[in-house]
């Protein structure tokens, strides 16, 4: 389908629904008692019925959490956080284990249909048709509700379940890896994250296997003044092959909500990980009420030998967004790619980037971002390239382009760039302007509205990183775009 | 005096405050200089030297830089021969026509000097030191705008301690046939610290090319730290040129803060290869529509040399335009930094800025870091930067050996190319040439 229609089909939308996932789901659910303590992490990990050894390395991390300060250097503004006033879980009462799909509220099951996420193994992705399978793992609040596709993805040898399971199943698996990119010690939100984490994704895909579907996870927030803290851990052995695609949006509501997410991918020799994510957390009302905070960790390391890691992320919603999905390049010939939209509207803040650390010999990296900035918002990129002693003929090639819809918005970019090996090629570029007069005139004398042109326009600007999506999640992300931007122009 | 506002402090820290306490009554200046120079102290006094945690400075650690304080170096009427010139300077530079004015500890050596030339030329002149004692109502002016930096601690050390320096203005319309050569000369016994601060300004429609100059006399070490304020009026340009080439012992600090009025054209350029730490801050202000500034220059640095560029070009008002191209050649275990930032505030429409920072690494140890920024809170703009970072192209390297270069010259001759570049933008030929001539004596390959 070209792009042209998908456009004005978009944008004829757009009226219709601003923020379409706003609805929150009446349904029963456990919590833990407000605030936080060495209790709480108990409680939260008796809950889970976990082990001694990830008890001790919750209350580590809970412990040097205590004594760490909060980041100031992004350039997000927002009241102070007063962590004592939230719940650490919130579980949907009824799911205590569900053997199949018929044992899960069907209130929860509503929830997914509405968020268009196929829970039924026959269903594919609303609205697309013929869209390859893809299996998700559906967590809601801080448990998962189900994961699709278990035994057929279980053929092929690959584990897909919520990292409770897995916890579970798999523990040296998971005592290996857990971690061990992103250590307890590494910041904040991290260490917050390592005590009190609830669930999310296990993945492991073993030697020399090709994942043979999507694999992804959709995440809900629904109870209120109730942090979401997720671990997803992505383990793809020597020669293995995954793509994984998460999805996030919570209820309109005038608190802010907490989501401060861990995630730490693993690529041994050959492997690859591609890690895509379309966020929609609910991003405040046009007055800048409400919305999440979304200060997530997320992380790679290129552990094996000519392993690659590319993050491909879609940022449109949040009402503060503070997130550098990174690849540490360790492995000989390793790459890491970086692909990202990031668009703020309202009152919306986005302080986003990556890290390309490059350790091992012949290493590339690729950084590719689009920042959108329309309304009030504050659209910032950050990122660090960087280039070790002994990280002989690494290669990065980085550019980032900001847009400006509007005077009252703004666009930073703020680069790092360190090199410490002369055969280390950089390049950077970045560009920041308005969309042109000119593209706008054309667009217009063809008979578009001034909203649909901008849409169209936006949705070329941003091409280069679109077509690093999955296909069946392309068309619902240039609709997001158009919805974003709803209201900017005029 | 208690100034106990910040909890810890480094042993050269405390040196400073000690020093100025020790040397504040002999400064010079007036009541009004006199509370310029307290507010500076507590400013430094509350922040200390700047580190890594300081995002300014992130990539040059003045805290551990600094381990120890020289006193202020005094004036000195020993001979300065023609020879020390061309050593210091290089010959091209010693022998370039220019008015020139030599300062030795900051003090202008008159005999050296051709204040006269510059009189007859309706230049306004005078010492600073003299010129505090009843500062003229522009001298004023120019003291607030680096006042204004805030919390910038160099520029603050500076106002707090400067004992030397001049100013210069150009009244309305005077536009200079010659350059200004301000040569700054020290280290000749004692190691020992410099504090100079210079004022231009220049007046609607006057235009003139001011090129400053440090280099050593002998090898004692200095710490020098020297600030030049610029304050264009309307219609009026300045080209602003630095040449650094002092002794490896030098710790040298350096700031240019300048103010574009409207129309009016700023453009600096800044040769860096000397002292063991160096750090260049420029930073331009434009307060009136359709100003220009283009801020270029080049790093040689080789053994541990550290040489800092930071630059800030803030656009205030609309339909301003901006340059910047910044070369780095980095040898042994030198370590080159550019950091630049373009400033785009909320009413700055039409902007045009553009940045580039380049870096050749000649060696394994080497090590570049970039930081160029971009903040920008206006929608009609045109606004870019670019970093790249590499070694010598073995196909060119390749060519050139083919041609029957050896190795050597022909790694020269593309070096040379690369810095030349931004010599050969400079619109005076003569200093052009004389950077070429600086830069290839820092190759060791002969001149053309």
């Amino acid at each position: 389908m070209p792009a042209v229609e998908q456009t004005v089909e978009r944008v004829k939308e757009i009226d219709v629904d601003k923020y379409k996932y706003g609805f929150s789901t009446d349904i029963e659910s456990v919590r833990a008692p407000k605030g936080l303590s060495e209790d709480i992490v108990r409680f939260i990990s008796a809950k889970k019925g976990e082990p001694g050894w990830l008890l001790d390395w919750r209350l580590e991390a809970y412990r040097r959490w205590r004594t760490m300060q909060e980041p100031t250097w992004a350039k997000v503004h927002y009241p102070k956080i007063d962590f004592d006033d939230l719940y650490y879980y919130a579980a949907p009462k009824s799911t205590e284990g569900p053997k199949s799909l018929d044992e899960v509220d069907p209130e929860l099951l509503r929830t997914y249909e509405k968020l268009g996420i196929p829970l039924k193994e026959q269903e594919v992705l609303a609205g697309v048709q013929g869209a390859p399978k893809v299996a998700v793992d559906a967590v809601f609040d801080s448990v998962s509700v189900v994961t699709t596709f278990k035994e057929e993805l279980a053929k092929a040898g690959v584990i897909f379940c919520s990292i409770s399971e897995a916890v579970r199943t798999h523990p040296e698996l998971v005592k290996k890896y857990l971690g061990s990119v992103v250590p307890i010690t590494d910041n904040f939100y991290a260490t917050l994250n390592s005590a009190v984490f609830s669930d999310g994704s296990f993945v492991y895909v073993p030697e020399g296997v090709r994942c043979p579907m999507e694999l992804s996870t959709y995440f809900r927030i629904n109870a209120e003044n109730t942090g979401q803290f997720e671990r997803t851990l992505i383990i793809a052995d020597k020669g293995a092959y995954v793509s994984y695609l998460e999805g996030c949006t919570a209820p309109m509501r005038d608190e802010n909500q907490l989501h401060a997410a861990v995630v730490e991918l693993v690529a041994l020799d050959d492997a690859e990980i591609k890690y895509s994510t379309v966020q929609n957390w609910y991003p405040g009302d046009a007055e800048g009420k409400g919305g999440v905070y979304n200060f997530v960790t997320k992380r790679g390391d290129c552990r094996g030998d000519r392993s690659k890691i590319s993050w491909t992320q879609v940022e449109t919603g949040s009402a503060i967004t503070w997130k550098y999905p990174s690849c540490i390049l360790r492995g000989h010939g390793s790459r890491g790619e970086f692909y990202s939209i990031a668009i703020s509207n309202g009152y919306q803040q986005v302080d986003s980037g990556t890290k390309m650390i490059h350790l091992g010999r012949d290493t590339s990296s690729r950084i590719i971002s689009k920042g959108i900035a329309a309304g009030f918002s504050d659209n910032t990129y950050r990122g660090l390239v960087s280039a070790h002693r002994k990280a002989t003929n690494a290669r990065n090639f980085t550019c980032c382009d900001s847009l400006l819809i509007g005077d009252k918005c703004g666009a930073h970019t703020v680069p790092y760039i360190e090199a410490k090996n002369a055969s280390a090629t950089f390049e950077h570029e970045a560009t920041t302007s308005k969309i042109s007069d000119d593209q706008l005139f054309y667009c217009l004398s063809r008979g578009l509205s001034e909203e649909e042109a901008v849409a169209l326009i936006v949705n070329g600007f941003v091409r280069d990183v679109l077509q690093q999506l999955p296909m069946e999640f392309m068309a619902e992300t240039q609709k997001l775009i158009g919805i974003s931007l709803e209201g900017s122009v005029g | 005096m208690d100034l106990s506002v910040q909890q810890f402090r480094s042993e050269a820290e405390q040196a400073l405050l000690d020093l100025y306490e020790r040397s504040v009554d002999a400064l010079p200046g007036d009541a009004s200089v006199a509370a310029l120079r307290q507010s500076a102290i507590w400013t430094y006094a509350g922040l200390g030297l700047p580190h890594r945690r300081v995002e300014a400075w992130k990539y040059t650690d003045l805290r551990a830089a600094i381990a120890e304080i020289p006193p202020l170096l005094a004036e000195s009427d020993a001979p300065v021969e023609d020879t020390a010139f061309e050593a210091a300077l290089g010959k091209a530079f010693a022998q370039l026509p220019a008015y020139r004015v030599v300062l030795v500890a900051g003090a202008v050596r008159t005999e050296l000097s051709d204040v006269q030339g510059l009189r007859d030329a309706g230049v306004e002149f005078g010492a600073l030191a003299q010129m505090l004692e009843s500062p003229p109502e522009w001298l004023m002016a120019s003291l607030d705008t680096a006042s204004a930096c805030g919390d910038d601690v160099l520029i603050a050390l500076n106002t707090a301690l400067m004992t030397g320096g001049v100013a210069l203005r150009l009244p309305e319309g005077v536009t200079l046939q010659k350059p200004i050569h301000l040569i700054h000369l020290d280290g000749a016994d004692a190691p020992g610290s410099v504090y100079t601060r210079n004022v231009l300004v220049t007046e609607d429609g006057a235009s003139a090319t001011v090129l400053e100059s440090f280099g050593t006399l002998g090898r004692a070490g200095v710490q020098r730290n020297a600030v030049t304020t610029v304050s264009l009026g309307a219609k009026s340009a300045i080209h602003h040129i630095k040449l650094q080439r002092e002794a490896l012992e030098t710790i040298h600090l350096n700031a240019w803060v300048a103010n574009v009025g409207a129309d009016a054209r700023y453009n600096a350029f800044q040769v860096s290869m000397g002292a063991a730490l160096a750090r260049n801050q420029v930073s331009v202000r434009f307060v009136g529509k359709d100003a220009a500034t283009d801020i270029s220059g080049a790093t040689l640095a080789r053994g541990k040399q550290h040489c800092d560029t930071t630059l800030v070009v803030e656009h205030d008002v609309p339909a301003c335009e901006s340059r910047e191209l910044f070369k780095l050649v980095l040898d042994d275990e030198a370590r080159g930094v550019f950091q630049g930032k373009i400033v785009v505030a909320r009413d700055a429409q039409k902007t045009d800025g553009k940045q580039m920072s380049q870096a050749l690494l000649l060696s394994e140890t080497a090590e570049f870091d970039s930081k160029p920024e971009l903040e920008i809170y206006a929608d009609d703009v045109v606004c870019g930067h670019g970093a790249t970072s590499g070694q010598i192209d073995e196909d060119l390297l390749f060519y050139l050996r083919a041609r029957g270069l050896p190795e050597a010259q022909a790694r020269a001759l593309l070096i040379q190319a690369f810095v030349g570049e931004t010599f050969e933008a400079l619109d005076d030929e003569a200093i052009g040439d004389a950077f070429a001539a600086v830069s290839a004596d820092w190759l060791g390959a002969p001149a053309e």
